[in-house]
């Protein structure tokens, strides 16, 4: 089994795509996250959906786990309102992440590594020219290894 | 002075100018400038690690280390934000009010511990409040980073120039309560004044937005009630412990020590995680530069400095303190006051000691503290809590700026130092 067995197409975003519109991809098709690609459709990154919830959620709350508690269900139920105009770049951590990307010749193991070690959820498959081939969600992935 | 004594200098300029310009990391200047210091045979192993006069001062390093152990396990009860939003709900939404709960509570919480802890603690709290309310945060950050500099300066463990000069001068906790507290008490309330000037066009009330914080449920802060207790009760015990010195005989930095190990075991959370909480660079920066300073005591360079003081200053003394006040306001509001007050606390001491070592020529000490900690208020960069408050606001998306800082910060050192140069004269020499 090799990762182009594995690969299916999935929807992109670019770095100016707004946040707001990764995350209703992301909530509509049951994405763990998103490939970001640049303009001539190569893979740059992916965009896992905890990046889109960092975005979301006000910083006070992520440094300070006491205020989210305080905050009054009403409230808290409309945080991801102040996403506004926010792009994936500025959703993308500061640290890049190693590069959730594999040949279309790995292995299962190979992905599965990557996937543990880079703790995204998603993997892009390029081809030999570096054209995006599709993704492999960690779903996908388990799917296929536990098969009996 | 000799060519040893020189050289350190030079080395000591060189550092010192690196450590006002950030252009190096300060960790890394004070240890390089300590090394060199050994190296030119300026200090040796046995002065730096263990002369009182010209090492490592141990007392701060352990005093700051066991504060920074208690407040790494404070800091998970959820006491500040409980607090803080309790009070504010107080306010009813009335935006000034918010603000002097917010600043009064920032300047009471940062006399028990350090400045940057507490506006660590109360920042996130104010960017919770202001936005419910609907008024711009930066006005609210502001005030509070130059409450917890006026705060820290009442008590000996609230700004660690104090905690230098406390050793150095060998005061108690005691003496910063009766001699610098009630001016503080004083200058709070003018502080709060000026908030009310300064900001005016922060207040807008928006009567509609009152709900959103009465929403608010402080006791969703506080999750582990055993942790809250121990850590209160640990806290209340070590500075009345710090009190008692005069009883008790305990140094504040084994009161700290202990009271920080007694609440990493009580509290029951993993040593390690709490050990995380420590600013270990801070310490070894504190480190560094003892040993540099250390090196000019120890060639003579501080004692020709001392000694020319002492002549100008002989029979001037009020004079002497009113300078060392705004000497001390000026230079810390440009260069971090922690390098500044240990490079002039031996100058102090020697001069202090030629005085005779009384209560007015003691008054030199506490020109400095003042000078040192409410000068740091001038610019965004005179004090530590100034930076960090500035550095959460920018990365909240809410770019404060220098000068966004300083158009305050000048009027509230300028107003604060002005206070206390009647009291230092009034107090020490016209009533003494």
């Amino acid at each position: 089994m090799r990762a182009r067995d594995l690969a299916v197409p999935l929807p992109t975003v670019s770095r100016s795509t707004r946040v707001v519109e990764a995350a209703r991809i992301l909530a509509q098709q049951d994405l763990p996250g998103l490939v970001v690609v640049d303009d001539s459709g190569r893979p740059l990154t992916v965009l896992a959906g905890t990046d889109v919830l960092a975005m979301a959620v006000p910083r006070y709350c992520i440094n300070d786990p006491a205020l989210a508690r305080v905050v009054d269900e009403a409230a808290a139920d409309v945080f991801a309102h102040q996403l506004g105009d926010a792009t994936v770049a500025q959703a993308l951590p500061e640290r890049y992440r190693e590069l959730p990307v594999v040949d279309d010749d790995a292995t299962a193991l190979e992905i599965a590594a990557l996937m543990a070690r880079s703790r995204t959820p998603l993997v892009a498959v390029v081809d030999d020219s570096g054209a995006l081939v599709g993704g492999i969600t960690l779903d996908a992935l388990l799917e296929r290894v536990l098969a009996p | 002075m000799t060519t040893l004594a020189w050289v350190a200098v030079a080395i000591f300029t060189v550092a010192y100018v690196l450590i006002a310009t950030e252009k190096i990391h300060r960790v890394k200047v004070a240890l390089g400038g300590a090394v060199l210091m050994l190296l030119v045979g300026a200090t040796n192993a046995d002065e730096a690690f263990f002369s009182p006069e010209a090492g490592i001062d141990w007392n701060v390093l352990f005093l700051l280390l066991g504060m920074m152990l208690i407040v790494g396990v404070l800091k998970r009860t959820g006491i500040f934000e409980y607090v803080a939003i309790w009070a504010v709900k107080r306010a009813r939404g009335k935006p000034f009010r918010v603000m002097v709960i917010l600043v009064v509570v920032t300047a009471v919480a940062s006399a028990a511990l350090d400045n940057v802890t507490t506006v660590l603690l109360i920042a996130p709290v104010t960017f919770l409040v202001c936005e419910r309310l609907g008024v711009a945060v930066a006005p609210y950050l502001i005030a509070e980073a130059m409450a917890s500099n006026i705060g820290g300066t009442a008590t000996l463990v609230g700004d660690p120039p104090n905690i230098i000069i406390a050793s150095r001068a060998d005061l108690t906790y005691g003496d910063f309560l009766v001699h610098l507290a009630p001016l503080v008490v004083v200058l709070m309330v003018v502080f709060v004044g000026l908030c009310r000037v300064l900001f005016r066009k922060a207040f807008v009330y928006r009567p509609e937005r009152v709900e959103a914080i009465m929403a608010l449920d402080e006791k969703e802060a506080i999750r582990d009630r055993r942790l809250l207790v121990v850590g209160l009760v640990v806290l209340v015990g070590v500075t009345v412990a710090f009190v008692l010195h005069s009883v008790l005989h305990l140094e504040p930095s084994v009161v700290a020590l202990v009271g920080g190990l007694v609440l990493m075991a009580a509290s029951r959370l993993d040593p390690e995680d709490v050990a995380r909480e420590v600013e270990w660079p801070t310490l070894i920066f504190f480190a560094g530069l003892f040993v540099m300073v250390g090196a000019l005591v120890n060639t003579g360079a501080i004692d020709t400095v001392a000694t020319s003081a002492a002549d100008a200053a002989e029979g001037r003394l009020a004079w002497a303190s009113v300078g060392l006040l705004w000497g001390s306001a000026a230079i810390s509001g440009v260069v971090d006051n922690i390098p500044y007050v240990a490079t002039m606390s031996p100058v102090v001491a020697e001069l202090v000691a030629a005085e005779g070592g009384g209560e007015q020529a003691r008054s030199l000490w506490w020109a400095l503290a003042l000078g040192a900690d409410l000068g740091g208020n001038a610019t965004a960069v005179g004090a530590s809590a100034n930076v960090v408050v500035l550095g959460l606001a920018e990365k909240a998306g809410y770019k404060i700026g220098f000068w966004g800082f300083t158009k305050y910060g000048l009027v509230v050192a300028f107003v604060t130092i002005a206070l206390s140069t009647p009291y230092v004269v009034l107090r020490y020499f016209v009533l003494a």
